[in-house]
């Protein structure tokens, strides 16, 4: 896991003693937890960290908040978290403190991080109506079938909105359909065994 | 011959063959057991040939018999050496089918062990990655919105996405003033007003977006560094703050130069000849502005132009506004009216603009003339002052003579003493400037070859220093690969099964090897040792040959006259007879000996065989062919 220079500083900071001693990493360690996970603003007083230079303390906050959504991203394993604690100096103690507060909030970092993107609505009923077509003004003999299909979807959240998607086709469209989602499924599974 | 008959077993049940629990050894394979074993092998070694066999036995004689006939020569296609027929399958026997399996098992396509042996590139984990997520999302049975609980909501469906959006943050710490350096003022904004990072987009959502941009705009800007001090920085042989002004210099000019082409006054627009001049006001910015700072001061042609056509619009268009309120007709007067004064007052307007235009360009007119009737006078000024000055030396020159005219001849004198003075001034300051000049100048030559020393002594360093960079990045990178290697190899040999075990079968194989190496010793030895027997055997009889040879003249010559002598020679051709023949009943006892050893192994072979049975099963199966075509023969009669 690649961390850049300023992150690494940020880091040393937190590891040294001489700024934050081990009850106050703690609580720093919470904060920085909480400001991540929280939605509500919230800054960084906290009454152990008061007395430590607030510039520091910025600093420190960012190359913690940058390091923790790293490696959440790597889903970074303990070996690597602690070997990249380890570079900047921390000492045992301090990572397993750090690691504990990480498992704990793992999960709803991880739900953070996958809220970013988009997905496309899911499908989760259909309803049909086939049509027969007997003649129309232009034509005196069409009998041509023809199906009228509703896609209930869904978006995002789980079942609040339900959208329709309505449309039309010929039988050849939707056996083109149909098989174009076969297909889909099939190079789904194939995926799942290369 | 058990490891052996293990491990046979182990490879065709892998092949899927229904080898039954019980069964230890080849020796208790039956005919139906032999054939499915064979065909799966070919099926797996090649399906061409092994799709058309049938891997049952079939009841019929003659279709066994023609699939033991299809499966031999799909064996003999393989490349299989040794004797092979029906009758292998059909009546086996022990070595036979064990050949022929090992033969088979030996040609089934191993797994490929090369992927193994690199690591996995980091696109083949992520895919590997997705593949398992894809599994184990796949495992989870889709419910449908109105039977999902709150609990199962996360792994139903996707939940609220927001784009990734990142705002640029700021930070308490500048990366290119170094702390020490920053003002007071600065400082004191870090520490007191600059909001949580946490707090400064204007979503919460959009907070863990912009600290990665921000982090990863951090790291590719470190590493785009890195790669530019290494290929041209450290060639440039200057410090790494000097070569960093170097290069702004240099952005600083390109830009003031394109700006400058770009800028060139165009006589159509009117309004070029007021954005040529703000423009060279921002090109003398340029070359004023320190090289401190953090932020490249670029301000681009048109936004300046904007901002300046624009403050000049606005004052304009507001007379204009007041104007046209001014003359706003009130509600009483007709439209008519209106419009014939708004046409009045165009036509005025439009007359009026006319006149400035034309003052104008009269204006500019006079004022080019006089702009080079200016330039021509300058010139001329400055030739005049010229041919002053040059007038005013001779004047000098001219008084000076004037001057020393009355006391002319020792003027005249003294003047050429003067001349004679300096001319030897002269030499002797030439012949002191040629013997500084000397040792200056091998100082300079010197100095010059130091200076090239040096120059090819940096550049040795160099290329050192380069050699050494690459050196240390492939063993990074190396110990990265095997690191990673290390890791996937550990997983895969957990994921292993561990039903054969490979140290078990190395250790076999390194003892037979030793066993076989002192065999081979051994039967060196015993080989020397016969060589050296028959060899004595060989000098013996040759010594045996030769006194017999001596001793028969010999006794001869005195047998002649000496009766007992005659019954002595008689005797020792007897002895002679006799030893020759009990040698050679020991020779004949021997050879019979290993002829009798060499049968014994062939009964025990043949008894292995099975041979008996063997025949037994072939009168049988003789009989029931014999039937078959007996009833054959009595349907086609019927028929």
């Amino acid at each position: 896991m690649e961390l850049s220079e300023s992150v690494q500083k940020g880091l040393q900071y937190l590891a040294d003693a001489v700024h934050f001693d081990l009850k106050s990493f703690s609580a720093f360690t919470e904060v920085a937890f909480g400001s991540l996970v929280s939605r509500s603003e919230c800054g960084l007083d906290h009454p152990q960290l008061n007395h430590i230079d607030q510039s520091v303390l910025k600093h420190c906050h960012i190359a913690t908040t940058t390091f923790i959504l790293e490696g959440v991203k790597q889903n970074a394993d303990k070996s690597t978290l602690s070997s990249c604690l380890e570079d900047v100096s921390f000492d045992a103690e301090r990572i397993d403190v750090f690691y504990s507060s990480y498992q704990h909030h793992k999960r709803s970092l991880e739900t953070l991080l996958e809220s970013i993107g988009g997905s496309p609505p899911h499908v989760t009923d259909v309803l049909w109506r086939l049509d027969y077509c007997i003649k129309n003004s232009h034509v005196h003999k069409v009998n041509q079938p023809s199906y009228l299909i509703s896609f209930h979807v869904e978006n995002g959240d789980c079942g609040t909105s339900s959208k329709e998607v309505n449309f039309n086709c010929t039988m050849e469209q939707l056996q083109d359909l149909v098989g174009k989602m076969k297909d889909a499924a099939k190079s789904l599974e194939k995926a799942t065994q290369s | 011959m058990e490891e052996v008959d293990r491990i046979l077993i182990h490879s065709l049940r892998q092949v899927g063959t229904d080898v039954g629990e019980d069964v230890e050894s080849v020796k208790q394979f039956t005919s139906e057991l032999i054939v499915e074993a064979v065909v799966r092998c070919l099926r797996v070694i090649d399906p061409s040939l092994g799709s058309g066999l049938s891997h049952l036995l079939p009841p019929g004689m003659s279709a066994r018999f023609r699939l033991g006939m299809s499966l031999a020569q799909a064996c003999q296609d393989l490349g299989y050496k040794g004797e092979i027929g029906y009758q292998t399958f059909l009546y086996s026997n022990e070595p036979e089918i064990r050949s022929l399996l090992m033969f088979l098992v030996e040609r089934l396509p191993r797994e490929s062990a090369e992927a193994s042996d690199q690591p996995a590139g980091k696109s083949v984990l992520l895919q590997k990655a997705i593949a398992d997520q894809i599994k184990a999302q796949l495992a989870i049975p889709w419910l449908p919105p109105t039977c999902r609980l709150p609990l199962q909501c996360k792994t139903q469906s996707r939940g609220p996405c927001h784009r990734f959006y990142s705002q640029p943050l700021s930070v308490p710490y500048s990366l290119k003033v170094p702390q020490n350096k920053q003002s007071k003022e600065v400082k004191e904004y870090y520490r007191d007003f600059l909001p949580v990072v946490t707090a400064q987009p204007s979503q919460p959502i959009s907070v863990p977006a912009s600290l990665l941009e921000h982090h990863a705009a951090e790291l590719s800007a470190a590493q785009e560094w890195e790669l530019e001090w290494n290929s041209q920085g450290l060639l440039s042989r200057l410090t790494p703050e000097e070569y960093r002004s170097r290069k702004r210099t240099r952005l600083q000019r390109r830009i003031e130069e394109q700006l400058r082409v770009a800028a060139q006054p165009r006589p159509d627009s009117q309004g070029a000849q007021r954005s040529t001049s703000d423009l060279a006001e921002l090109l003398q910015s340029f070359g004023g502005a320190s090289a401190g700072g953090d932020v490249l001061t670029k301000g681009t042609r048109f936004t300046h132009t904007e901002k300046f056509t624009f403050t000049q619009e606005p004052e304009k268009s507001a007379q204009q506004m007041a104007a046209a309120a001014s003359s706003m007709p009130s509600s009483r007067q007709s439209e008519e009216d209106l419009r014939a004064q708004q046409q009045e007052e165009i036509a005025a307007l439009q007359q009026q603009l006319h006149q400035l235009s034309v003052q104008m360009e009269e204006v500019g007119g006079d004022m080019r003339q006089l702009a080079t009737s200016i330039n021509q006078v300058t010139e001329e000024l400055k030739e005049l002052e010229k041919s002053k000055s040059r007038k005013e030396d001779l004047v000098k020159v001219k008084k000076q003579t004037i001057d020393l005219l009355p006391d002319g001849q020792n003027n005249l004198v003294k003047l050429q003493s003067l001349v004679d003075a300096s001319v030897k001034r002269l030499e002797s300051l030439k012949a002191q400037w040629e013997k500084h000049k000397a040792p200056l100048l091998e100082e300079q030559c010197r100095l010059n070859e130091l200076c090239s020393d040096q120059e090819v002594e940096s550049s040795r360093m160099l290329a050192e220093i380069k050699e050494l960079h690459d050196k240390i990045r492939q063993s990074a990178e190396e110990a990265k690969k095997k690191e990673a290697l290390y890791k996937q190899l550990l997983t895969e040999y957990e994921k292993l099964p561990k039903d054969v075990s490979r140290s078990a079968y190395t250790m076999r194989i390194l003892e037979i090897v030793g066993n076989i190496k002192k065999q081979k010793e051994e039967i060196t030895k015993i080989l020397s040792d016969t060589k050296e027997l028959q060899k004595e055997i060989n000098s013996l009889t040759g010594k045996l040959d030769r006194t017999f040879a001596v001793t028969d003249e010999l006794v001869f010559k005195d047998a002649k006259k000496d009766e007992s002598v005659r019954k002595s020679y008689k005797y020792l051709a007897a002895l002679h007879e006799n030893c020759t023949q009990l040698i050679q009943t020991i020779e004949d006892t021997g050879t019979i000996m290993r002829e009798i050893r060499d049968l014994e192994e062939q009964i025990e072979t043949e008894n292995s065989k099975k041979t008996i049975t063997n025949l037994e099963k072939i009168l049988e199966d003789y009989k029931a062919i014999r039937q078959e075509n007996s009833t054959l023969a009595a349907k086609i009669k019927e028929a």
